[in-house]
């Protein structure tokens, strides 16, 4: 187990190297740079010169890619351009603000999704299935900023009953932090339980159709046991695994859901610094959310054996 | 969440125990004032590194010697008054008596040199130091203070933009801020300065706090830009930082803001029919306008930037973009500029006959012209989008191509477009209005009209002080602008605000920043 994990964890090492070049080096490749956004339409060509060799712009790009990884080496993401903030603590104080939305909105999608699905497959072709996939392939399609809209008009602004806009951290008040995360969890909640539902119940209805499961009905074993004991376990490591593929790509960022909600989350902070070409934090950010997908998927693979005792960690 | 404070028990008032517990509630009540910032500030160092919406909350906290009137006029600040002497190259600045800094301490002449010194220290990092650079307007000679409420600041030269550019909020006014500002590192802690508010806290990403300067020493004339009293009638205003702009006015429908600026035009007509929410509807110093690249082989040619100039009807665009908001403007000075006179009204008359004779004596067979804008300002879209559908309508083959703004600043930083739809930020001085346009083009790429006589112009603008004498010279400029037709200005915009009925006393200006002194929540 020891030694699994420990071959793992240095594959990760030439991955995020790969990542590391790749993202210095398409981010240089989009047109524009920090210093013209800080300095508008009124850029002095000679002030901008100064702040470019201020902040190290005019180096050639290998010798900045190497200034940037050397730190890095060190644990060092660098300094922001635009607020001289350093990088590590800026993407870890957001991340805390996405991870919890995210990690709360999956568990509870999948708490609803998988027996949502293992009831669709177990009464499949009934109207209750019909309902299930239709509910579950209309919430797939919502955009989710729209459906993050209309539960803003609906709770915020008809009914009052929650904050519009703002933030409050956990740590300050946790029932205001609370009122202030509900509706982009249920958002969010609800635009992943369409693509777990459609995902436990295909895994499911393959299960039903084996034989051990059609020998323990035949053997008098009660449909709930059968559904529970039998399938559900079976069933369940396809929708793990596509559970783990999606709170790796969530945790990276949910833009869209924070900027409707004005959450300073993860994603928030990566498409602001693209906006604003701020090339540390947008590194950063990518490097970061590259980390959280190998961890993510790695944690998955560790708990594979749990669910499926086919699989053992070797 | 932060909620409205409630109004105390005034009612109590009749039974003096009962009044005396109202007070003590009124005076344990805070009026809050909340407001949204599109993104959060970059620093509280005013004038180094900042933006539009740090000068726009700096403004509330620091003050320099002289500020713009709502007429872009240069009025007194700290400043009580100033003279000019030496053949224009010496300012004494006479000060206000009693200034008060948010330390507590008084302000004097030995507090101004010191951050004028600072300003002029390469090592601040100051935007407009360049401007008194031997490449600028002119070079500040000598900094002196004869008594301690006097200073003089002598110039190698006179310039007619020596007081306008210490006003400039892209310059933090060339504040005056007390030395506890910095540490005794030298690094930059908080501003210390003589503004009506003082900084409260900073939110990274959430939101800015100003409070109430108790201690502040207003002026005596009515408000007027960033000069005149400053009366502050509420506790504390919160910038909450909302990039969203659907969330921002969902924030002010459900009243958890109070204020809300930079409203686009259906958020205006969608907030006109709310019963609860009053507007404000200011113009705006913006240009936004089309862009040539007269060095363009095909763009070269002013007979075909003329004849999209006579293609497009500038009344028809502004009427549908602005909803009527803005009037249509085709001179560099922006119409509230008190130097936009009678001849500066004159400007492209639609003529589709005589913009289809240009496009044939210039031999023009329906070449494509790429042209560059951007979905960041939805008023530069539609624009760009009317003046395709215009142009076309007499043959001109116009194709657009929509860029994020860091990417059309760059294409418009190095010159390398054919034409762009574009929109320029607000410049408090008529000379900085044609300054942003005039320039040679081979040593500074972004500069769209390069005329060496216009810039000749220009420069003795900048030099002479007599208002007859600049009128005359932007006349001029303004005529030979209009027949080069490096661009065509639309419009300049306008600053729209929604406010709940119960905010009073705000009125927007020419610069597109808010202000909250004078102003109160009922």
């Amino acid at each position: 187990m020891l030694g699994y994990l420990a071959r793992r964890l240095a594959m990760t090492i030439p991955t995020l190297l790969l990542v590391a070049i790749s993202v210095f080096a398409l981010v240089r490749l989009i047109p524009g740079d920090p210093v013209q956004v800080m300095l508008g339409d009124s850029a002095d060509p000679v002030q901008a010169m100064q702040l470019r060799a201020e902040l190290g712009l005019d180096q050639p790009i290998p010798l900045q890619f190497m200034h940037w990884i050397a730190k890095l080496a060190t644990g060092d993401f660098g300094h922001s351009i635009t607020n001289n903030l350093a990088v590590l603590p800026l993407i870890l104080d957001r991340f805390q603000i996405s991870a919890i939305i995210v990690l709360v909105a999956v568990a509870a999608a999948a708490c609803i999704a998988v027996p949502a699905g293992l009831i669709a497959a177990w009464k499949q072709n009934s109207l209750l299935d019909l309902s299930v996939v239709g509910g579950a392939t209309l919430l797939l399609s919502i955009p989710s900023f729209w459906l993050g809209l209309l539960l803003l008009l609906l709770f915020g602004l008809k009914l009052k009953w929650l904050p519009v806009v703002g933030y409050v951290p956990f740590s300050e008040n946790f029932w205001q932090a609370t009122t202030f995360i509900l509706l982009p969890i249920a958002t969010l909640t609800m635009v992943e339980i369409g693509v777990l539902t459609r995902m436990a119940r295909a895994a499911s209805i393959e299960v039903l159709r084996l034989e051990y499961v059609t020998h323990a009905r035949a053997k008098g074993v009660p449909e709930w046991l059968v559904l529970g004991r039998h399938v559900l376990p079976n069933a369940f490591a396809p929708t793990w695994t596509l559970i783990g593929l999606v709170l790796g790509h969530l945790l990276g960022g949910i833009a869209v859901i924070e900027t409707v909600f004005t959450l300073p989350g993860l994603g928030r902070l990566l498409v602001d610094s693209i906006f604003a070409r701020d090339y540390p934090v947008v590194q950063g950010c990518l490097l970061f959310t590259a980390m959280i997908y190998v961890v993510v998927n790695l944690i998955v693979d560790l708990c594979y054996p749990l669910f499926d005792p086919r699989v053992t960690v070797a | 969440m932060t909620r409205r404070p409630q109004s105390s028990p005034a009612w109590a008032v009749g039974l003096a125990g009962l009044a005396l517990l109202a007070m003590q509630g009124m005076a344990g009540a805070e009026t809050l004032l909340r407001t949204r910032l599109n993104a959060d500030i970059r620093s509280t160092d005013p004038g180094t590194n900042r933006d539009a919406n740090t000068d726009g909350v700096i403004a509330h906290i620091v003050e320099g010697l002289v500020a713009f009137r709502d007429d872009t006029s240069i009025g007194p600040m700290l400043a009580e008054s100033w003279t000019v002497s030496n053949e224009g190259k010496t300012y004494t600045f006479h000060l206000r008596q009693g200034v008060k800094f948010h330390n507590g301490a008084t302000m004097t002449a030995d507090d101004v040199l010191w951050s004028l010194k600072r300003w002029l220290d390469p090592a601040t990092q100051w935007r407009c130091l360049s401007e008194f650079s031997a490449s600028g307007i002119a070079r500040i000679e000598k900094t002196e203070a004869p008594d301690p409420q006097t200073v003089a600041i002598t110039l190698d030269q006179p310039t007619a933009l020596f007081l306008p550019t210490l006003a400039r909020p892209d310059c933090g006014q060339t504040a005056i801020i007390h030395r506890d500002s910095i540490g005794p590192d030298g690094k930059w802690i908080a501003p210390v300065g003589t503004g009506p508010f003082k900084l409260g806290e900073w939110k990274r990403g959430q939101y800015v706090d100003v409070l109430r300067f108790d201690g502040y020493a207003s002026r005596a004339e009515p408000r007027t830009g960033y000069s005149g009293a400053k009366i502050v009638k509420v506790d504390r205003v919160r910038f909450n930082v909302i990039p969203d702009s659907s969330a921002a006015k969902a924030g002010l429908l459900s009243g958890a803001l109070d204020v809300i600026m930079s409203l686009s035009i259906p958020d205006l007509e969608e907030l006109k029919s709310r019963s609860d929410v009053q507007l404000s509807i200011t113009p705006a110093l913006g240009l936004t306008g089309i862009l040539f690249q007269t060095r363009d082989p095909l763009l070269k040619d002013v007979r075909i930037r003329r004849a999209i100039a006579l293609s497009i009807d500038t009344a028809q665009i502004v009427d549908a973009v602005m909803q009527g908001t803005a009037r249509p403007n085709n001179s560099a000075l922006p119409l509230g500029s008190p130097f936009h006179s009678e001849a500066q009204s004159h400007g492209y008359v639609q003529n589709m006959a005589e913009a289809k004779k240009l496009l044939v004596e210039a031999g023009y067979r329906g070449q494509p012209i790429k042209m560059i804008t951007n979905k960041r300002y939805s008023f530069v879209f539609d624009s760009a989008v009317l003046v395709q559908a215009m142009a076309q309508a007499v043959g001109i083959n116009i194709e657009l191509e929509v860029l994020d703004w860091a990417a059309q600043l760059d294409r418009y930083n190095r010159g390398d477009y054919q034409a762009m739809a574009f929109v320029y930020s607000a410049r408090l001085d008529p000379s900085l209005s044609f300054e942003m346009l005039a320039g040679p083009k081979a040593t500074q790429p972004r500069k769209v009209w390069d005329n060496p006589e216009a810039q000749e112009m220009l420069r003795k603008s900048m030099m002479i002080d007599d208002t007859a004498k600049r009128q005359a010279l932007f006349d001029e400029m303004h005529r030979r602008f209009i027949a080069d037709v490096p661009m065509i200005v639309l419009f300049n915009g306008a600053e729209l605000t929604a406010l709940h009925k119960n905010i009073k006393g705000y009125a927007g200006w020419l610069y597109p920043q808010p202000r909250f002194w004078g102003v109160t929540v009922e």
